[in-house]
């Protein structure tokens, strides 16, 4: 190749032309650079192209066969990272519907207007024969016995017994559990009632509307009554009360059972469908108007007046967490009942 | 012309545009402890260990010439370094003919070593200092030792690519 020219002259050469390319190059000279440009656009990249086609392949396998186990590791460890990502999310979930549930417990037992201790149930019975939970507020907090127990949807049941930093509830399915409860009107009565009702003519009706919470995901029933201020003509307002007696547990996973103080009155008034809360009184256990569930089905009795009727429980007595403690104290003849 | 075309000069441009090559995609992207293994400084000094110092001047000035045009680094820089580490790997042809291939081996070390530390003090020299520190010391051992473990598989493409043939002896019979 170089048979024409010594050793000597070859490197000298050599040297020459890198000195002087040097010198040119550190002077700024543009054909310098537009030959750079050019062989890394035209020569370089196509033959990098091609030669990535071939290598990356092989990189590839390369790595796969000699950082196996890194790469396993690796993997491993995003795997656990993942793990723990998921676990992160669930705890923000279950934040967000204790959030939830607290604020419809809380809403609930403000509605009644006393004053209430937010609990969480901790433990449930141990036993088949038994419908309580136990809670994590005691008599420190000012829970007694008797007092009722709510959660965001309604009744659960009473205090039975007070310690110092938790309490036994024992729940509404328990068939030792009664309370006085009274049956209201189904929304559809309501409306019929008030679209019968005899209108005024003078003067002008005031309207006032109260709402009567119902079980979860249910719109509310609003409840419309109307009255004059004139002395002459009172419109009567529609009888949304219906029936009272003594509300009963038949045990976990039954529903509820009404006996009627009246049992004549009750077979021909009553409708499935209609709300079903806590009558109050002096002799109750628990105030006035606390929703404890609707009437799911009405049975007569053959050859009797009597009928059955089946409360079913707003409340999700196996899904308890969040509870309310209304610090109401009945009447204590009734607590020992 | 064709003994031109089909020369050794031809053949060193396509080997070397495939050495710069697999240096920019594989050895730039696989550092030994942090120090990147120059294959085209490791093709030089095959080339230079299998060719005499002249052919690995030359091998060394060409393919420095394309790692000068493919980077950043002052036209003639790299091309002269690499020339230099050809060139010294080329000197077993001053102890023996015919070298083996672990003396090829151990110069091409010696000439990777060579052409490696050019590239910085040159540059010092022209004005593009900076690279002369104390990680020299760990890179240009692993630089001269890859080059010496790789050049004895580079050894038979270069004695193609230089147009150099191994000798024959014969045993005269008398």
């Amino acid at each position: 190749m170089f048979a024409s020219l010594s050793r000597r002259r070859v490197i000298l050469l050599v040297v020459l032309t890198c000195v002087l390319l040097i010198t040119l190059d550190k002077r700024g000279n543009p054909v310098i650079d537009r030959a750079r440009g050019i062989f890394s656009t035209l020569i370089m990249r196509p033959i990098d192209t091609a030669t990535n086609t071939i290598v990356l392949p092989l990189e590839r396998a390369w790595d796969g066969i000699m950082n196996y186990d890194d790469l396993k590791k690796e993997r491993d460890a995003l795997y656990d990272q993942v793990q723990h990502m998921r676990g992160d999310d669930v705890k923000a979930q279950t934040a967000i519907l204790e959030a939830q549930e607290l604020t419809r417990v809380y809403e609930l037992s403000s509605a009644l207007g006393y004053t209430s201790v937010i609990a969480q149930v901790v433990g449930f019975s141990p036993s088949n024969f038994q419908s309580i939970v136990e809670i994590n507020v005691g008599s420190s907090l000012g829970v007694k016995v008797g007092m009722p127990v709510t959660d965001g949807a309604g009744l659960i049941g009473r205090i039975t017994k007070v310690f110092p930093d938790h309490s036994i509830v024992l729940l509404a399915t328990d068939p030792s559990y009664g309370i006085a409860a009274q049956i209201l009107a189904t929304p559809e009565e309501v409306a019929e009632a008030v679209a019968n009702a005899p209108r005024p003519t003078t003067p002008p009706a005031t309207t006032t509307t109260s709402t009567v919470p119902l079980p979860f995901d249910e719109p509310a029933i609003v409840t419309t009554t109307s009255s004059t201020t004139s002395t002459s003509t009172t419109t009567t307002l529609p009888q949304i009360i219906r029936e009272t007696g003594a509300l009963e547990g038949q045990g976990t996973g039954r529903p509820l059972v009404l006996r009627f103080t009246d049992s004549s009155s009750a077979v021909t008034s009553v409708r499935e469908g209609s709300i079903v809360e806590t009558a109050g009184g002096n002799s109750s256990l628990a105030p006035h108007g606390i929703p404890i569930g609707i009437v799911t089905r009405v049975v007569t009795e053959t050859g009797s007046s009597n009928a059955v009727v089946e409360v079913t429980m707003n409340a999700r007595l196996e899904y308890l967490n969040f509870v309310s403690v209304l610090l109401y104290e009945p009447n204590q003849n009734a607590v020992g009942r | 012309m064709p003994r031109i075309l089909f020369g050794p000069a031809l053949r060193i441009l396509p080997i070397g545009l495939l050495a710069l090559s697999l240096q920019r995609l594989v050895f730039a992207n696989h550092p030994v402890n942090d120090v990147k293994l120059q294959f085209v400084l490791a093709v030089v000094v095959a080339a230079g260990a299998v060719g005499g110092p002249d052919r690995g001047a030359v091998v060394g000035f060409v393919l420095g010439l394309l790692y000068d045009l493919s980077g950043t680094t002052p036209l003639g820089l790299v091309a002269l370094a690499y020339g230099l580490g050809g060139m010294a790997a080329g000197y077993v042809h001053n102890l023996v003919s015919e070298p083996q291939w672990w003396m090829g081996s151990v110069f091409a070390m010696f000439g990777a070593a060579i052409g490696e530390v050019s590239v910085p003090f040159l540059g010092q020299v022209i004005g593009d200092g900076g690279w002369i520190t104390p990680q020299l010391a760990v890179q240009i051992p692993i630089v001269a030792v890859a080059a010496g473990l790789m050049s004895p598989a580079l050894m038979p493409i270069c004695r193609w690519m230089v147009g150099v043939k191994r000798k024959k002896w014969k045993v005269m019979v008398e």
